[in-house]
């Protein structure tokens, strides 16, 4: 794996979670399946990710009537899922904050200017005051994420408080973003080879959102 | 029977005490062995001695399952009543050693049964587990030496033949349908000859004889009291000794996993410990820690190179898991932890054993197991929600290894455990591993919970506090 700047995060590499990309890179792996293994990675996504909010030291008395010191969490949270394939990630991250709130963003390439366009977002109205975890579940060349972080970033929310949360990414997508905000944090399952001459990453697992959605 | 109606707790029956040591050894089982000609007494007096007894997971052996499998010649005779089932032939004394000697080390056997009118041996069986006394009755009990080396008892019933006979007439005639004739027959042509050759000679290798059988309350009730004072020897006070225990706690021991003490663990925690969350919160915390808990366990287990074709149609060089999961929950607060499991592992095979400490002395006793049949092929997640002194665990971990799971195929997973505990464990087995969420450093002296702990964890997730 090559070196990764200080604010991306590369979850351990442990024999369980190569396992579980092995299953939904295959693509043999029928829908069901596909859906299950996904969910379970991005829990654990979503988990290293909360690890990064802050915390503050709160004592509780347990039924034991002794008191335990340990910790609150501290901060309102939001998920923005970029779509269609980031909202395959809101059950994972549900699975672990229960009644967070999710925001959307749309966006698709412009057919005239080949660039990344913003269609359509829907935003909670205090998002300027919360952590947001940014879903996409493939960082590939990084062009609809920078996106999506500038409509973050114009709706006033702080570039240290987004985690930007995928399952595979490639390199090219991690310099991409990285070059150009250094605050926020990209937390990934995988990091892959890099990009085929149609953009795609390789070895990949294909179109994620088409996998999750509709293929049959 | 037993009932606290206070806590609602209904427990049909003793439980099983301990039946192995602080370091995970085993006492064998008790063997008593029951000879004698036939009606002559003996299950009657296998059953008077249970009755005496009078403690549970006693089992009751007979001979009579371990018929052999006939040929089709042989059946044939068997059909014209030309067959000799009074003789050693018609028995399979190595399934009747290979069942006792397991029997005997505590191990889950599988007990033919035998089909007296087809002559052979039905496809299904019956599984016997637990015992910490057989009695195994049958008219060969006392003939093979191999089987006699594993007695510890062995019990010749001593019946004057005219009463064996004319039991015998009444319950051919009238329970069996049989004529007369076909009755005397066969007593003077197999049943006499083989007890004259084969099984009165028996006699000289019991311990003790009993005259009149049945009738000869003085004997039964020697033997009761012997094996009593036998059996009695080997209790003690289990959970309080361990509490005794001497470890340097100061060292986790190897095969401990504890998990990373991030942010997040430590603020479930605080939820999920603190006295006055509610209900749904407690829920929903807990199975979140247990789906972290068991993502952790699962990196322990063996993978192997698998490799597959990505959409691109890419070769790709991964992992898969190549052991079947099997979850075992410590009941009641190990099941907790089930939903969690199966959200990690949707087809997880899930085993229960029922472990409830004895409203006097605290001990643990065993009261129900229900394991799949192949759990000795998997790998197995122990569930409990917390370990204090681990003398549940070291039950129910002294229940897979009866089991044929390997020690090495075994993580126990926990919220909290205590270092006491883990020493415990880790000291009567060396090759479990531990996986837990959090270590809390005290017992208390008198409730035995963990301090701080988290309380009766049951109680809060099932919400009957």
């Amino acid at each position: 794996m090559p070196d990764l700047p200080s604010n991306v995060i590369c979850l351990p590499q442990t024999n369980q979670l190569e396992a579980l990309l092995t299953i939904i890179r295959d693509k043999d792996t029928n829908r069901g399946d596909f859906i299950f293994y996904s969910n379970r990675i991005i829990r654990l996504l979503v988990e290293e990710g909360l690890n990064h909010l802050p915390v503050v030291d709160k004592t509780v008395v347990t039924p034991t009537s002794v008191e335990f010191e340990g910790v609150g969490f501290k901060g309102k949270i939001c998920g923005v899922s970029i779509m269609r394939a980031g909202e395959s990630m809101e059950q994972g991250l549900r699975d672990c904050c229960r009644s967070v709130r999710i925001g959307k963003i749309l966006i698709q390439r412009d057919e005239e200017t080949a660039l990344p366009k913003l269609y359509y977002s829907k935003l909670p109205p205090d998002i300027d005051d919360r952590y947001v975890l940014l879903l996409d579940p493939m960082l590939a060349t990084g062009g609809s994420a920078i996106k999506a972080i500038e409509v973050l970033l114009s709706h006033g929310v702080k570039e240290n408080k987004i985690l930007f949360l995928n399952l595979v990414a490639a390199p090219e997508g991690i310099e991409a973003v990285t070059k150009k905000y250094s605050e926020l944090k990209i937390v990934t399952a995988s990091v892959d080879k890099g990009l085929n001459d149609k953009k795609y990453i390789i070895p990949g697992l294909g179109d994620f959102g088409d996998r999750y959605f509709t293929l049959p | 029977m037993m009932s606290t109606n206070k806590n609602n707790v209904f427990l049909r029956g003793e439980g099983r005490s301990p039946w192995y040591r602080l370091d995970g050894s085993k006492f064998d089982c008790y063997l008593v062995g029951v000879a004698g000609g036939s009606a002559s007494g003996k299950t009657s007096v296998a059953v008077r001695i249970i009755e005496n007894l009078n403690v549970p997971w006693v089992i009751l052996l007979s001979m009579d399952s371990f018929y052999r499998e006939l040929s089709h010649e042989e059946k044939m005779e068997a059909q014209n009543n030309n067959f000799n089932f009074d003789h050693p032939n018609a028995f399979d004394f190595d399934l009747l050693l290979y069942t006792l000697k397991n029997m005997k080390e505590g191990k889950r056997v599988e007990v033919p049964i035998y089909d007296f009118i087809t002559h052979s041996r039905i496809s299904q069986k019956n599984s016997l587990y637990g015992a910490n006394v057989v009695i195994f009755e049958g008219i060969f009990a006392l003939y093979d030496q191999r089987i006699m080396d594993l007695m510890d008892l062995k019990v010749f019933v001593d019946t004057d033949s005219d009463i064996r006979l004319i039991r015998r007439l009444k319950r051919d005639i009238s329970e069996r349908g049989r004529d007369i004739n076909g009755v005397i027959q066969q007593y003077q042509k197999f049943v006499k000859p083989a007890f004259d050759q084969y099984i009165q000679p028996t006699v000289k290798n019991a311990d003790v004889i009993i005259p009149r059988g049945l009738d000869n309350l003085v004997a039964i009730d020697l033997i009761t009291k012997h094996i009593q004072r036998q059996l009695h020897e080997r209790q003690f006070n289990f959970r309080w000794d361990l509490l005794k225990s001497d470890y340097n706690f100061k060292k986790i021991p190897e095969n401990v996993i504890i998990l990373d003490q991030t942010s997040q663990l430590k603020g479930i925690h605080t939820i999920i410990r603190d006295k006055n969350t509610h209900l749904d919160d407690f829920i929903f915390y807990s199975e979140r820690l247990v789906a972290i808990i068991v993502e952790r366990a699962l990196s322990e287990l063996t993978y192997e190179e698998h490799e597959i074709v990505t959409p691109l149609n890419l070769p790709y060089v991964g992992k898969k898991c190549t052991e079947q999961v099997c979850g075992v929950s410590i009941l009641r607060a190990g099941g907790t932890m089930e939903n969690g499991l199966r959200k990690v592992v949707k087809d997880a095979l899930i085993g229960k054993i029922l472990i409830q400490s004895r409203p006097k002395t605290g001990e643990p006793s065993l009261h129900f197991v229900s394991l799949p049949d192949n759990i000795h092929e998997c790998f197995v997640l122990l569930m409990d929600a917390q370990i204090a002194t681990g003398a549940a665990a070291l039950m129910a971990i002294r229940v897979l290894l009866d089991h044929d799971v390997p020690e090495n195929k075994i993580i126990l997973l926990n919220f909290i455990a205590t270092p006491l505990s883990l020493h415990v464990i880790t000291n009567a087995f060396p090759k479990i591993k531990i996986c837990t969420s959090m270590v809390d450093p005290k017992i208390n002296d008198e409730t035995l919970f963990i301090e701080p702990g988290m309380g009766n964890f049951g109680d809060r997730y099932y919400g009957t506090s």
